[in-house]
């Protein structure tokens, strides 16, 4: 009788416990918690809550990484696409990542939605790299920061060098008049001679490449072709209309600026939606994985709470026979 | 893209007016848009759409964002 009482207690109270986080991952403890108390039957209320609850999330999961598998299919050709914009002009004026100047702006593009793996906390990282690297006496360095998720990670530390806070850039999908008014809100905002812009360049579903591509100012570019090099073959252009180098370089570089905004705008979209459909793959197999184990757990209890019923039913009755 | 630039003064009135390159070409894209027939031409105009918010940093703090945008009922 008291037994049953127990019983009783036990699935009454079982809603109660489930809410709380029963040691988060390990589910198989809780039914031999219980067992030293000489309870007959283990309540199962508290196992079957759970995988209920574990088969919520494998289906929000499984949801997501459909919406982001289709995503990214319409903004990867984008994005190759874009590929061309900037070629050229790296044809035309190089890319020096290692040009010493003392104004440089450090353009971190971040998301603005999370889970989506590690690409955010690898811009900043690479970010803050290039930022010991660039930073020294008579140097500033400042970042101007794209998306939600790269300014949180960077207001922890490096508050102060903080000039331009970007978000809500994906709310229409992207587009090059977007990204070219935002680089110029940047432009005229932003004091620099060098502009590195740091994104994850998307290579395959499962590969970003964390990059920078550097934007120089006309003056720099200037003083860089007179030192020679690549950027000394610029010479040999033959200037039309009667604009001089000077207009022509200015001009240049505020549209290489806006191009290479673009593709790496798009590159990191790309990414971010690579990495969101492999997150949301793995975590819906380890929900997966989770929901077995549970189970096995709750079948196993369940078979074990009629055995012993039968064998106690089985034993009374030959007790009132013998 | 030289040809965009156009005449040939000495500083070309868009920059004496404190524009960038960029905006300069922006206008002349939009100009261009405006001039599609129409299916494409409100196809072009629909896919172009700005959105951002941007906010400066001061020291630190940062300032009232502003909101760059060409669907503000949306907001």
């Amino acid at each position: 009788m008291a037994m049953a009482a127990f019983r009783r207690e036990g699935r009454r109270f079982a809603p109660l416990i489930t809410p709380r986080p029963i040691a988060a991952v390990r589910s198989s403890p809780i039914p031999e918690e219980q067992a030293p108390l000489g309870v007959r039957s283990i309540s199962t209320q508290i196992v079957r809550n759970r995988m209920k609850s574990v088969k919520n999330i494998q289906k929000i999961t499984k949801a997501m990484k459909m919406v982001a598998a289709s995503k990214l299919r319409a903004i990867q050709t984008r994005a190759e696409n874009s590929r061309g914009l900037w070629q050229p002009f790296t044809v035309l004026l190089g890319d020096s990542p290692s040009v010493d100047v003392k104004k440089n702006v450090i353009v971190t593009i971040s998301s603005d939605k999370g889970l989506c793996g590690g690409i955010n906390s690898t811009s900043v990282k690479i970010s803050k790299a290039l930022h010991k690297f660039t930073s020294g006496p008579e140097k500033g360095t400042k970042y101007v920061v794209l998306g939600e998720k790269a300014k949180a990670q960077l207001m922890r530390d490096s508050k102060k060098d903080i000039e331009l806070c970007i978000t809500e850039l994906q709310k229409n999908p992207l587009n090059y008049t977007q990204v070219s008014v935002l680089a110029d809100e940047i432009l005229k905002n932003v004091e620099y001679d060098a502009l590195r812009i740091v994104f994850n360049k998307f290579r395959s579903i499962i590969s970003f490449v964390p990059t920078t591509s550097t934007v120089l100012s006309p003056e720099v570019v200037e003083r860089e072709a007179e030192a020679g090099g690549k950027l000394g073959d610029l010479d040999s252009y033959e200037i039309e209309g009667g604009e001089t180098k000077g207009e022509i370089l200015q001009n240049l570089a505020e549209f290489q600026f806006s191009c290479v905004l673009f593709n790496a705008v798009l590159e990191n979209a790309c990414s971010e939606q690579g990495a969101r459909m492999s997150a949301m793959d793995s975590s819906s197999r380890n929900a997966g994985d989770m929901l077995d184990r549970l189970t096995l757990t709750y079948n196993r209890t369940r078979q074990a709470a009629i055995t012993t019923e039968l064998t106690e039913i089985i034993s009374g009755a030959s007790a009132l026979e013998g | 893209m030289a040809s965009a630039v156009g005449s040939g003064a000495a500083v070309p009135f868009w920059r004496a007016a404190g524009m960038t390159y960029i905006s300069y070409s922006n206008i002349c894209a939009n100009m261009v848009r405006n001039c599609l027939k129409e299916p494409f031409k409100s196809e072009a105009l629909t896919r172009e759409k700005v959105h951002f918010s941007i906010s400066k940093w001061d020291n630190g703090v940062p300032q009232k964002p502003t909101i760059r945008s060409d669907t503000p009922e949306e907001d």
